[in-house]
């Protein structure tokens, strides 16, 4: 039994019409609050009861379902006056692209939002604007596979006795790491899934890999953090230490490039880059969404700005400059680094959480998100999601930091 | 950390505590500032801390000190522990054993609960008085939790133990355990006025209240002495000689008048408590060692007409109880004496059964779950304990119970059939506990329960169960699941046929029950007046119950919500102590004390109920009925039910159980 909900039609506060989010996030929806920008929560049913009994404008929607129903969407955002649509998982990028194409008539929007979501389509459009990408191919079966395997292997000339060229596979659309495989030999081919295909193959670029985080305004770049992965998947630093950041003058032109090729106006871009031993970048993917593994409480320490926020801001076209240059720091100006250790038990079975009184103690110590585990059997990791909980920290000295970080990925907090 | 800045370890710990203090405060207040809608962002990091400071008697004092904040914070906004008056103590024990943050959450209810007891935090619709009774019914409930006993869990998870034996340690300390006694020696005499065949959670409360320290009331001490006297040493000389081995010895040099004495003693507290001890077996040894049917009498209580019975079945009795009482199973005294009582062994059906299941031959499975639950090095075979098991059942019909399992309809069963055909439960035994499978015929076809798999259990059981249950319960779940999906489809409740299949001829054959389809309430008027006509004495026409009647219930908890459905069964209608038309019925989960909420809380003592029965008002049973059998032959005038209490019932129903449906 739905009970009728009157729907709170909210004052508008100086002349923002309210902005659609895409995806349920609390810190989004208070960041919108904290800043007075009206908004309709776009979220799964069942996540909006809460809401609406605390007063929040919300839409329940689906958005696994695609069919002639999906215009009801953007009818009822056109109801509540909805002037834009921010995306904020993976999932809701075509569906915010698909709205603001009408919202902010915008022909391009909704296939923008397919080069995000399409990884072949989205290298294709890098290579063709002559961004670095690794060798890649869309292949349908193991045979292809194979194929693709032998041809990397061939052309980096490897001798029968060695070690072979790993490659990636990893599904035409996902979140960041979720279905992605290793593939170290044609074993590990041979013992996929069947339904592991269609997917996209990769050749495997090495080098320190980093993300990007760049919140971006009528086309010009308001503010870059660069997020340098320690381990990828368990840890990272923010903001870039400095053997990452001797190069940020040319890690900046090439943000500036993608969001060329990829003709980004308002909003932000989430890519991930590999620098190799020569300092050249190798361009990994993109997203157009919050990014995962807490990079925005990591920004939001170092920088001491809410990215939450960032994100509504730049994403709104009628921002105006002062606004922004009031809100944004400087991005040399952050006084800490900030790091994070996701933790992910190294048993099969684990009871109860040992936290070490030494880190809990040290001076760059912030808090973690472990308790207990919920149940005792490990279960398998999918992409780099459902790790235990979250160690944060932060300090004035980088590789104080690095080196905490890389002893503790070590450590069983569970036993 | 060997850079560690200064000081000793003793500093560096006050600096640890501080530093924890500190961040639950500043969570705390990041919660207080966040709108409605976005503490469930802040809610984890205020559990994530108190976690931390939980975990030292000192830490939870500080947490305790910062409580009359949680419920203006909204620690608990949106969530399961909200509203304080919609709490249940019955959960609290589960949820201070729950894994990641639950435990921790429940922890802080407790706290919460504590600051509106003493005043610090007076809430709307939950009053300090309310929030001390709360509070003691939760150390009434967890008791092991207030006294510490180990169990493989808590060797498995020491610090989500440690934490909840603190936090229980703190509600005895501020609201202190006065009363405490009073109410589990209420909740043991409940128990034992049900009188089930499994005691073990009795014995258990037992020892807990013997724990309960620095209680002086004269009245209470002496209600404890008997139950610690029925299950321990029943009287001096027993005392004396500290262990039942030793008793034997002392009984074999004691004198006539002595051992008189001690029988009645035995003999009185079994039958005021229905519990009995090893001391109690030892006593029965010495008088069958001496074959002296007088002093067994004396020590099991028996009326007159049950000492004829045994002195007729003299040999039988002797054999059986040799046999089966033993020190490992004291417990089937109390079924012994009901047996006797019954004179069940004048039938020859059920004399030759109990000794055909002696001499069986058992299956693997029958031994193996058997032999599971009786203690190592024992020294009594299967047999005997699935013997002492049977005659249990049959001296307590109404102590049989499903234990944790969704097993209703099979505890309903052998009740049924111990009362009217026990013959019948021996074969079913004798079968499963030979063969492993047991025949039931439905609608011309058998069904063999080892061929098919199937269960509402699905094979799962939580053997915590009387010895027979145990081997007939997982076959007559299968059976009755199977007789189910025989009878799907068929455009009416399926029961109305698998019912009588399986409980046998006492069923009527006829069911009426509520149609509710698609959650739509139908025809209820109806359905009640015909209950009215075929069970309340004053409309059904002269035609009494005789058998069981199986019946469905909708149950609600405590504050009248809809939970779900439930199968219990209707034993008599009579009046009680008052002249007031009650429904008795047999509530097959082994605890007939309920809250239905709204008034509706069946009894189990007090209103002239028999061991076993749980009873309410007719009524209000009416009101949670949705379907029964009756005997279309047998039905008086529905149509002679007053208007207004068909507006009654109806009326209770809708605001209860009845939000849940649509009513046409």
């Amino acid at each position: 039994m739905e009970k009728k909900v009157p729907v709170v039609k909210k004052a508008r506060v100086g002349k923002r019409a309210p902005v659609a989010l895409l995806g349920y996030s609390l810190e989004t929806m208070e960041a919108a609050k904290e800043h007075n920008i009206p908004f309709v929560a776009v979220v799964p049913e069942g996540f909006d009861i809460a809401l609406k009994e605390d007063g929040v404008d919300v839409v329940t929607w689906d958005f696994y379902v695609h069919n002639h129903n999906s215009d009801r969407l953007y009818e009822k955002l056109v109801e509540r006056g909805v002037s834009h649509a921010v995306p904020l998982y993976e999932e809701t990028v075509e569906w915010a692209g698909s709205l603001n194409t009408r919202l902010l008539k915008d022909p391009r929007a909704f296939q923008r939002a397919l080069l995000f979501r399409d990884k072949a389509m989205m290298k294709r459009n890098a290579q063709m604007n002559g961004i670095r990408v690794g060798v890649f191919e869309e292949i349908r079966s193991r045979e292809e596979a194979l194929a693709f395997f032998d041809d990397i292997n061939e052309a980096r000339l490897r001798l029968q006795e060695e070690a072979p060229e790993p490659v990636h596979l990893k599904p035409l659309s996902a979140a960041g790491s979720v279905g992605h495989v290793f593939v170290r030999s044609r074993q590990d081919i041979a013992s996929l899934p069947d339904d592991a295909f269609p997917c996209l193959a990769e050749s495997h670029l090495a080098g320190q890999e980093f993300s990007v985080e760049a919140f971006i305004h009528k086309g010009k770049i308001e503010f870059m953090n660069i997020t340098e992965y320690v381990h990828l998947g368990y840890s990272q630093i923010v903001p870039e230490t400095p053997r990452l950041s001797k190069h940020r003058t040319k890690i900046r032109k090439a943000i500036e490039k993608l969001m060329k090729a990829f003709g980004i106006v308002n909003g932000m871009i989430h890519p991930e880059y590999f620098l190799d031993q020569e300092g050249e970048l190798h361009f990994g993917e993109v997203a157009a969404r919050v990014p995962g593994g807490h990079i925005f409480e990591l920004i939001q320490r170092a920088h001491g700005f809410n990215p939450y926020a960032a994100l509504l801001l730049c994403s709104d076209p009628n921002t105006s400059k002062t606004e922004l240059d009031r809100f944004f720091p400087k991005e040399k100006d952050h006084k800490i680094f900030a790091a994070n250790l996701m933790v992910y038990p190294r048993k099969a079975s684990v009871h109860q959480l040992q936290f070490p009184k030494e880190l809990e103690a040290h001076p760059y110590m912030d808090r973690h998100t472990m308790f207990e585990p919920v149940t005792a059997k490990v279960a398998e990791r999918v992409g780099f999601g459902n790790h235990y909980g979250t160690v944060f920290l932060a300090g004035e000295d980088p590789e104080t930091l690095r080196e905490l970080v890389q002893r503790y990925e070590e450590y069983d907090f569970y036993e | 950390m060997s850079d560690s800045p200064e000081g000793s370890p003793q500093t560096e710990l006050q600096a640890a505590t501080a530093r924890q203090e500190q961040a639950l405060l500043q969570a705390l207040e990041a919660l207080e500032q966040a709108p409605p809608f976005v503490k469930a962002k802040y809610q984890p990091e205020v559990i994530r801390r108190a976690t931390d400071l939980f975990e030292t008697d000192a830490g939870l004092q500080f947490v305790r000190a910062q409580a009359h904040r949680f419920d203006s914070a909204g620690v608990f906004h949106a969530g399961p522990w909200e509203h304080p008056d919609r709490l249940l103590p019955g959960l609290v024990g589960g949820g201070l054993r729950a894994e990641g943050q639950y435990s921790s959450l429940e922890m802080l209810s407790e706290l919460r609960v504590l600051a509106i007891a003493a005043g610090e935090s007076p809430h709307p619709k939950f009053s300090a008085e309310q929030a001390l009774t709360f509070l003691r019914t939760v150390m009434g409930l967890n008791l092991d939790l207030l006294y510490g006993s180990e169990t493989e869990e808590s060797r498995l998870r020491p610090k989500v133990y440690a934490r909840a034996y603190r936090i229980l340690a703190m509600i005895k300390h501020e609201i202190s355990s006065e009363g405490l006694l009073e109410q589990v020696l209420d909740d043991i005499d409940a128990r034992v006025a049900q009188r089930p065949i499994d005691v073990s959670l009795t014995l258990k409360m037992i020892e807990q209240a013997e724990n309960i320290k620095g209680d002086p009331d004269p009245k209470l001490a002496a209600r404890l002495d008997r139950y610690l006297k029925a299950t321990g040493p029943p009287t001096p000389l027993a005392k004396k000689a500290g262990s039942p081995t030793n008793y034997l010895k002392l009984l074999a040099n004691a004198t006539t008048h002595e051992i008189e004495n001690e029988a009645k003693v035995v003999g009185k507290l079994l039958t005021l408590t229905g519990l009995s001890s090893e001391y109690h077996v030892a006593f029965l040894q010495h008088a069958l060692k001496h074959e002296a049917t007088g002093i067994l009498a004396i020590a099991l209580d028996l009326t007159e007409v049950a000492q004829a019975h045994m002195e007729q079945y003299r040999e039988k009795v002797f054999e059986l109880m040799r046999l089966t009482i033993h020190p490992a199973t004291s417990w089937i005294i109390y079924g012994f004496q009901q047996m006797l009582e019954r004179m069940l062994l004048a039938r020859p059906e059920v004399a030759d059964g109990l000794t055909k299941l002696l001499n069986l031959d058992l299956c693997p499975t029958a031994q193996q779950v058997t032999k599971k639950q009786l203690p190592r090095g024992s020294g009594i075979t299967a047999n005997a304990a699935i013997v002492g098991g049977a005659i249990a059942m049959l001296g307590q019909p109404l102590g049989v119970g499903q234990g944790n399992n969704p097993t209703c309809q099979g505890a309903r069963a052998l009740s049924l059939w111990s009362l009217h055909d026990p013959g019948y439960l021996l074969q079913l035994l004798t079968s499963a506990a030979r063969d492993d499978t047991v025949e039931f015929m439905f609608e011309g076809l058998p069904i063999l329960s080892g061929e098919i798999g199937g269960g509402v259990a699905e094979g799962k059981f939580d053997l915590k169960l009387d010895p027979v249950s145990r081997i007939l319960v997982p076959h007559l779940d299968r059976i009755y699941d199977e007789k189910m999906r025989r009878a799907a489809l068929r455009g009416e409740d399926p029961h109305k046929w698998v019912n009588p299949a399986l409980y046998g001829r006492w069923v009527a054959t006829s069911l009426a029950s509520i149609t509710m389809v698609n959650q739509t309430v139908s025809g209820y008027e109806d359905f009640l007046r015909l209950f009215y006509a075929t069970h309340h004495p004053l409309y059904d026409g002269g035609h009494d119950l005789v058998y069981p009647n199986p019946v469905g219930l909708l149950i609600t908890n405590v504050h009248g919500v809809f939970l779900g459905y439930h199968a219990v069964s209707i034993q008599r209608v009579a009046e009680d102590e008052e002249g007031k038309v009650r429904v008795y019925f047999f509530n097959p989960n082994n605890e007939g004390r309920q809250n239905w909420g709204r008034g509706v809380e069946p009894s189990v003592v007090g209103h002239w109920e028999i061991p076993g029965e749980s009873s309410l008002p007719f009524e209000h049973f009416a009101a949670h009925i949705y379907a029964f059998h009756y005997n279309q032959m047998e039905v008086g005038d529905p149509k002679a039910v007053p208007a207004e209490i068909i507006a009654e019932v109806t009326a209770h129903a809708k605001e209860g159980w009845g939000q849940a449906f649509t009513w046409l």
